[in-house]
């Protein structure tokens, strides 16, 4: 078998996941070693676009029909399409629409009109799963050195990887950290996904959630939790939406009204 | 058992002693908590509950690598250290008593016994803070599984010896110890009632075994699953939670394959998930289910007693309240007034479940 | 050990002392061919040539073996062959997940290692004399056909012996030619049945493997009945077991669980205080009467 011809692209977002594969500046002639890379925009002149690829790390979400375009033809040419830091996996934070109204609306609102001058037309913006078949993920905003060269170990033998199915809890007491949800701060640990290795709450910080929720979080517990301790439902709500996903703001809203109507029914 | 006294003072230079045996760990302060670390003795802090994590750690490494692949063949892969591990306190051992007979039956394990026999085991007395409830699991002493064991009367201790393996080390440190005088029995019978004394939790543990059987369709289970968090923190924490998964790593920058154990939890959602998707404990309550009639009835039948040892972890470390004491409690019908009344709260809001 | 004659093979379910568990045997596949569109038979044989005849005489049927590759992870998977006939072990394989989708990747003569046998196993010693009555629903018939197979070729231990074998269609039943040749014999009943048939073609019974029973004549106060498929057909193959009068701890199932150790240690298998990779993967139905969740 030759080496897995790889192709590493980004659509909407900061490119910050992409260029955490530049930083690992000590194994990147491993990973060209490795991989024969077909495309790679940001760090390599090599642009062969009509190969068939055995792996597409895409990052970024799909904000813009030229986005969407993009990622059909990329996920047409790919076995497998593995989608990297929190924007491909979730939609990033510009996906959490909190406003009330709908995205056009939303949209007038930051550029003034309805049809403002952008490069390409707009999206709602969305993870890449809203539109195709993802095979693998790596969440992480952004994405994080050592789970990269874990999951490019799997790839490299064709082998379709897989994030823990655990919370970051876990990293974290084989951290053998003190508890922060205990201490009372707004820590996420509990609602997202591990392979960061609890590096925050490592570091006395609270967890953010950039990894993205894990399948079948128990938000509403925690949130009540969070009530208890003094949060605010609004507080509580941003920090959830952040990295939140689009799945869980709809969710979130309507936590909120409920808690409302609550209080006002006392 | 024989008996020996230490002086206080000659505290440091006993555990500098047995240093020779191996790598130094003992309970040090780590912000308002207590870790197991290696250091030098004067960092060992006496007074230490509870560690975050249980000693466990030391048999059963969170993550370790236990086969390497090369020219097509695995091999076994150790990482023993002779180490001397301070302050087990008696729930502590009885709890790696617990661990000794699960991962030596059937199938020996041999990264656990090799761990084992690189390990000298320094037992400490405690006193109970309002957590404890060794005194319910029946806990509260340790006659066996220890090297070594220091009871603290303040001004001396007691070394009472566990082992072959302890009073070779004993030794090492023999111009520190001293024979035991009537007195120090006086002192030691007066200790241990003053200890007595101090437990704050009262609780009938005995009839859980029952009690659990009896609820197993009880509609307490949905209710506390629909609090736990599933962060698997309680099995984290459980000094006699055993359960591990494995997975291949491969590192493209040494081109070398390691088979990896870590530390796995029942309460995580693909515990019970085989390869096509199904999962036979897909609710969050069959899995909190499991565990506590894994804990307190399957090891019963098994090993003759169930597998808390009392050690307060799971009271102090679960963010919602989910633990042996609240758990026994609800099936006991005293339910307790915090977790209830959140509880109660939670079904109030009626939010949409994700 | 191929010279004892007259006797079954011994089991032992652990391996020599001193031998590390978890370290993994390698093994080639010398044969494979696929028994229906997403399941293949693999045909394996030890590469250390002194483990070869003790490794597959040493197992009972029922018991599993844990299979990996490097990187791609391990999981259990009844042996299908019979330790009657030894040199190979052989496997049936379902493309469900991760491993077995590197497994179907692999050639004849490339590598996969092994470790096992684990599990209880069927009780073949107490199956002595007894009428056995074999129920199998899709691919229920691997971890059934080592049992299967180990009745006929010590044949004259057992009573009268049915087999009963449901699929959803001809194409999914395993070792279909197998079975066919099988009512050929005349020692023992092998009745075949398929949920529907979309080729025409089928010459046996059409329905669930229930309707099948109308031709089971044993002896149930002395009979050993094994059932093994999807646990939805449980509840109704044990109904029939009942009606015939089997009691309950001569009825006998295999069961699936997670199991990444196999040796009662990991705890992914656990379901009330039993390990599946140890106290089973057979149960009685007396312990599934006893153990909640276990079915």
């Amino acid at each position: 078998m030759g080496k897995p011809k790889v192709g590493i692209y980004g659509l909407t977002g900061c490119a910050g996941d992409q260029l955490n594969i530049i930083n690992c500046e000590d194994e990147l002639l491993k990973i060209f070693d490795i991989f024969e890379i077909e495309s790679f925009v940001m760090a390599s002149r090599a642009k062969n676009e009509n190969v068939e690829l055995d792996v597409a790390f895409v990052e970024g979400s799909v904000s813009t029909e030229k986005d969407l375009e993009h990622l059909m033809e990329i996920r047409k040419k790919s076995k497998i399409l593995v989608a990297i830091g929190h924007c491909a996996v979730f939609g990033g934070v510009q996906s959490m629409f909190m406003g009330k109204e709908p995205w056009i609306e939303r949209y007038k609102k930051v550029y003034g009109k309805e049809n403002a001058v952008t490069l390409t037309p707009p999206l709602e913006p969305k993870p890449l799963a809203a539109y195709v078949k993802v095979d693998a993920v790596l969440p992480g905003c952004p994405i994080e050195k050592e789970p990269f060269l874990k999951l490019a170990g799997k790839l490299a033998h064709g082998i379709v990887p897989k994030v823990p199915d655990f919370p970051v809890c876990a990293e974290c007491k084989w951290k053998e950290n003190e508890c922060l949800l205990l201490k009372g701060q707004l820590c996420l640990g509990p609602l997202t996904n591990s392979g960061c290795g609890a590096i925050c709450p490592s570091m006395n910080i609270p967890c953010i959630g950039c990894w993205g929720p894990i399948a079948k979080e128990n938000w509403e517990s925690e949130a009540l939790l969070l009530l208890e301790k003094g949060y605010k439902p609004d507080e509580i709500v941003k920090r959830f939406a952040i990295f939140g996903g689009t799945e869980r703001a709809e969710l979130l809203k309507n936590f909120l009204e409920s808690h409302q109507k609550q209080e006002s029914g006392k | 058992m024989r008996v020996f006294k230490l002086k206080r003072d000659n505290f440091i230079p006993f555990m500098k002693g047995l240093g020779k045996f191996g790598e130094l760990w003992g309970p040090v302060k780590k912000g308002d908590h207590h870790v197991y670390a290696q250091a030098s003795p004067e960092q060992f802090d006496l007074k230490a509950i509870r560690t975050i994590v249980p000693a466990k750690k030391f048999f059963l490494p969170k993550k370790s690598t236990i086969l390497k692949f090369k020219n097509n063949e695995w091999t076994e892969h150790f990482d023993v250290k002779k180490r001397v591990i301070f302050g087990l306190h008696p729930c502590d051992i009885h709890a790696l008593n617990i661990y000794h007979k699960f991962y030596t039956r059937l199938y020996p394990d041999p990264y656990y016994l090799k761990n084992r026999e690189a390990t000298l085991i320094v037992g400490l007395s405690c006193l109970p803070d309002e957590h404890c409830f060794c005194n319910l699991t029946d806990t509260e002493t340790v006659n066996e599984g220890f090297d070594l064991f220091l009871t603290d009367l303040e001004d001396r201790f007691l070394v009472w010896i566990g082992s072959p393996k302890g009073d070779e080390v004993l030794k090492l440190v023999k111009d520190l110890i001293e024979e035991t005088t009537q007195e120090d029995i006086d002192e030691y019978v007066a200790w241990r009632k003053k200890r007595r004394s101090m437990f704050q939790v009262s609780l009938d543990l005995e009839g859980m075994p029952e009690i659990l059987t009896f609820n197993y369709d009880s509609p307490i289970w949905e209710e506390m699953g629909d609090a736990c968090l599933s962060c698997g923190t309680c099995t984290m924490v459980c000094p006699t939670c055993t359960c591990f998964d494995i997975e291949d790593e491969y590192d493209i920058r040494t081109d070398e394959m390691d088979r990896q154990r870590f530390w796995y939890s029942c309460v995580f959602r693909e515990y019970s998930m085989v390869a096509g998707g199904h999962n036979f404990r897909e609710a969050r309550s069959e899995r909190l289910k499991l565990w506590y009639t894994h804990k307190l009835v399957g090891f019963m039948s098994e090993y003759g007693s169930p597998a808390c040892v009392g050690c307060g972890r799971c009271v102090v470390s679960c963010p919602v309240d989910i633990n042996v004491l609240t758990v026994a409690k609800a099936l006991l019908k005293e339910k307790p007034d915090a977790f209830w009344a959140r509880m109660a709260s939670l079904k109030n809001m009626e939010v949409e479940h994700a | 050990m191929l010279e004892r004659h007259g006797s079954y093979p011994e089991v032992s379910t652990e391996k020599e002392k001193n031998e590390n568990p978890y370290v993994p045997e390698r093994a080639r596949i010398v044969r494979k061919f696929d028994l229906t569109k997403d399941v293949r038979f693999f045909q394996v044989r030890i590469c250390d040539p002194d483990k070869v005849m003790t490794w597959t005489t040493n197992y009972k049927p029922g018991q599993f073996m844990m299979i990996s590759l490097p990187n791609a992870g391990e999981a259990p998977f009844s042996i299908t062959s019979s330790p009657t006939r030894p040199g190979l072990f052989e496997f049936c394989i379902r493309k469900v997940g991760k491993l077995t989708s590197k497994l179907f990747e692999l050639r004849e003569n490339d590598f996969i290692w092994l470790r096992g046998p684990f599990g209880n196993g069927f009780p073949v010693e107490m199956m002595h004399g007894k009428d056995l009555l074999f129920v199998a629903g899709g691919l229920g018939a691997a971890p059934l056909r080592s049992v299967l197979l180990y009745a006929l070729d010590y044949r004259d231990r057992f009573g009268k012996i049915f087999y009963l074998y449901g699929a959803k269609t001809p194409d999914d039943m395993l070792f279909r030619e197998e079975f066919f040749r099988m009512k050929e014999r005349e020692d023992f009943e092998c009745y075949l049945t398929v949920d529907a048939d979309p080729t025409g073609l089928w010459p046996f019974d059409i329905g669930v493997v229930t309707t099948l029973f109308k031709y089971v004549d044993i002896d149930a106060s002395n009979t050993v009945a094994v059932v093994c498929g999807p646990p939805v057909m449980y509840k109704y193959v044990v109904d029939e077991f009942l009606k015939l009068g089997i009691p309950d701890d001569h009825i006998f199932m295999t069961l699936e669980r997670k199991m990444k150790c196999g040796m009662g240690k990991c705890g992914q298998c656990v379901v009330g205080h039993k390990y599946t990779c140890v106290d089973g993967p057979v149960f009685t139905l007396w312990d599934v009467k006893n153990i909640r969740s276990l079915i």
